[in-house]
């Protein structure tokens, strides 16, 4: 399969420079090369770049710290969301680059990813972990405090049918939120399907990938899509 | 794992030439022919073996092995109507042999019912005789279990160690159990458990409420024959119309898992595990769900749902009728079956016409209320109606024989009237000892009795959760996903 190999090939280029961990643009071509939509992300080393990649990307856009050592972006104040002109942009890339040295003095900065910026949607939260006794399993849960308050995940094996997927979508306590509630038109549940799937998939057939995490995923009215606002994936080790 | 198999280092330095001996060169010593290594025998050998060896020590002093060995020498010679060897190492117990090596006929099942470390002396001996599967009572630490290991280079199976519940085949009447007076009749339940104290009290259960099971196995420590093994010869064995796995960790969740969906494509699986408050708990709950196997709560609820699954067919649809001679429990009916996301099912007009014209009394509104007065005619004109209801998936019969006219006798003609339906119905009778009654009269029958709607209500659930799975296997497979998503794109 064509995507499998390109996904190897690009798992290795990550090796290569001997990094685990892949920075959020890289998670983001590679899922994309998976079939799984997400925003347009690219690395600026500075400025000047930043700005010549908001112009490609179109405005608005989102700006991001780009460093391996930094996990929590907005928890050093590293992203700054709907610029809407290079002068915003310029503002930004130096408002983030002091923060950052403010918050996490240390950190090896490459730079920031300009990204597409999408509407706000109802978000959720797509994972994959490896299962000491079972191996690849996919994780589901409602964004914010309903995965990190209340717990409400759900659990399937990779890879899944698209039953497994809609089942696992419907076994969160906040599934009403998706189906819609009190007038607000239901979400777009078969695109979500379709990303747990191929997460499922991607996890199954590629054995290198030990950890993934798609939290935001924007989940849009039905018949409009979701898209994978933030990636991180971990390979194996060795 | 397999160090013994390993090959030995090769040899670096230059090899020396020998010295010119000196003393007489000695008669070279054959080395015995050892069966080469391989792959093991089917697990059918544990079940279903021509000939049985039972090894004991009459006279040990340590432990449990001497009771079991004379439960199990009790057992087989009462029910197992195959040929049963029994060794006594001690040489005392009468009809039985002192050696292994005495037995001329085939054995393909040895149950070693030894102390510890006898059990490691004699487990070559007795792989020796030919055997092909192995019951392994005492239990054992990482070291010893790797020597038991041993026995495999013949390809023997091992079932344990310790497993001192054994296996049954009620067909054969084969037992090897530390437990007496507990065969149970012979049915389409299919057991497997991996602790021994579990599966006995699934057994005990089973006896007392007159509950058929095909065969029984417990699973002990597992150093070789596992879950998925075990699932994938009973998925196969036509006398177990239903698998019920009672299980803690399995070693491999892939190997288990593919076995699993695989007989539950055949027949029903029922699982019950502990450990809910556990996270890792949630990813085999996962698995469960992925391979269609049904889970339960507990000991009850698993012969509960077995037993349905076994009598029953698969229910089509949600939609459920309650047929009572009272109120009071119909309601209470309504409400356990809601629990369990089945739904009332709106009569067609015919049904009702039907129930009407011949008894204008019966409120024939769904719950169907019977009235205190209704005996065996009632019922019966009312369930023909009922269940030839298109609108119809299931139903809950109530009959409560206290507080109403209703016989026990009436239950021996409603159940007449059942066995010839195709749909799925299972019989409420609440209270204590008026169910004692009514399921004395039903347990031969293919009708499951209750003595509550709660318990009721999850065997019907079970039976739409496998009515779920077989139009699942009707259904297409499902496409791979390859290309790009159509959905997500411009807004």
């Amino acid at each position: 399969m064509a995507a499998k190999k390109s996904v190897l090939e690009f798992i290795s280029s990550i090796k290569a420079k001997k990094r685990r961990e892949l920075l959020e643009f890289e998670a983001k071509k590679l899922i994309s090369i998976w079939g799984i939509h997400t925003t347009h992300a690219e690395l600026a080393h500075d400025v000047q770049e930043a700005v010549k990649l908001a112009r490609e990307i179109k405005y608005p856009v989102v700006l991001k710290v780009a460093s391996p050592d930094i996990i929590h972006k907005s928890d050093v104040r590293g992203v700054k969301v709907g610029l809407s002109s290079e002068l915003d942009v310029k503002h930004a890339f130096e408002e983030i680059m002091a923060n950052v040295r403010a918050n996490k003095p240390n950190a090896n900065v490459l730079g920031v990813t300009v990204q597409e910026y999408v509407p706000p949607a109802r978000e959720v939260v797509v994972g994959m972990v490896h299962d000491k006794t079972f191996g690849p399993t996919v994780m589901f849960g409602l964004g914010g405090v309903w995965v990190d308050v209340m717990k409400d995940v759900s659990f399937r094996l990779a890879p899944l049918t698209r039953d497994d997927a809609l089942e696992m979508i419907s076994e969160v306590k906040g599934y009403p939120l998706l189906t819609g509630t009190r007038g607000a038109p239901p979400a777009d549940i078969e695109a979500l399907a379709d990303i747990i799937q191929r997460v499922g998939q991607l996890a199954a057939e590629v054995p290198e990938i030990v950890e993934m995490d798609l939290n935001p995923v924007f989940v849009f009215d039905k018949g409009k899509g979701a898209v994978a606002v933030d990636a991180r994936i971990v390979l194996r080790e060795g | 794992m397999f160090k013994f198999f390993k090959k030995k280092p090769m040899r670096k330095k230059p090899i020396k030439p020998k010295p010119i001996r000196k003393r007489p060169i000695k008669p070279k010593v054959v080395p015995k022919r050892v069966a080469p290594i391989r792959k093991g025998y089917d697990v059918k050998a544990l079940f279903e073996p021509s000939g049985v060896v039972i090894v004991g020590a009459s006279d040990a002093k340590t432990g449990t092995a001497p009771a079991l060995f004379r439960s199990a020498v009790d057992n087989m010679s009462r029910t197992y109507k195959g040929k049963t060897y029994i060794i006594d190492l001690s040489g005392k117990m009468e009809g039985a042999f002192k050696d292994v090596k005495k037995i001329r006929e085939k054995v393909e099942l040895a149950v070693l019912a030894l102390p510890q470390n006898l059990v490691l002396k004699n487990v070559k001996k007795v792989a020796d005789a030919g055997v092909r599967a192995m019951v392994v009572s005492p239990s054992y630490g990482q070291e010893q279990r790797r020597e038991l290991l041993g026995a495999k280079k013949q390809g023997v199976r091992i079932l344990g160690p310790n497993s001192t519940m054994g296996v049954i085949n009620t067909r054969t009447g084969l037992n090897t159990s530390l437990e007496r007076e507990m065969m149970p009749k012979q049915g389409g339940i299919a057991i497997i458990s991996q602790s021994n104290s579990v599966g006995a009290a699934v057994l005990d259960l089973a006896c007392l409420r007159g509950i058929g099971i095909s065969k029984f196995v417990s699973l002990g420590d597992k150093i070789d024959v596992d879950e998925a093994e075990l699932v994938n010869y009973l998925s196969n064995d036509d006398d177990a119309r239903v698998i019920c796995i009672s299980m803690g960790d399995v070693r491999d969740g892939r190997k288990f898992v593919d076995a699993l969906r695989a007989a539950a494509e055949k027949k029903p699986v029922v699982v019950l595990r502990a450990g809910i408050a556990r996270l890792e708990d949630r990813i085999y709950d996962a698995a469960f769900k992925q391979a269609r196997a049904i889970r339960v709560r507990d000991v009850e609820e698993m012969l509960d749902v077995a037993n349905a699954l076994a009598k029953q067919p698969p229910m089509a649809g949600d939609k459920i009728v309650i047929i009572s001679n009272a109120h009071g429990p119909a309601v209470l009916a309504m409400d356990a079956m809601h629990r369990e996301g089945l739904t009332l099912a709106k009569l067609d007009e015919k049904t009702v016409k039907g129930i009407f014209q011949r008894y204008p009394d019966i409120d024939a509104a769904n719950p169907i209320d019977l009235g205190m007065e209704a005996r065996a005619k009632q019922y019966e004109l009312v369930m023909k109606n009922v269940l030839a209801d298109p609108n119809v998936d299931g139903v809950i019969v109530i009959n409560m024989l206290k507080s109403s006219l209703l016989d026990v006798d009436d239950m021996r003609a409603i159940a007449e009237v059942l066995k010839k339906f195709k749909k799925p119905v299972v019989d409420v009778a609440m209270g204590g000892e008026s169910y004692v009654l009514v399921h004395d009269v039903l347990k031969d029958t293919n009708v499951p009795a209750y003595d509550s709607p709660e318990r009721a209500s999850r065997a019907l659930k079970a039976l739409r959760m496998y009515g779920r799975v077989k139009e699942k296997s009707k259904a297409p497979p499902v496409p791979k996903v390859t290309k790009k998503p159509k959905a997500a794109r411009k807004r």
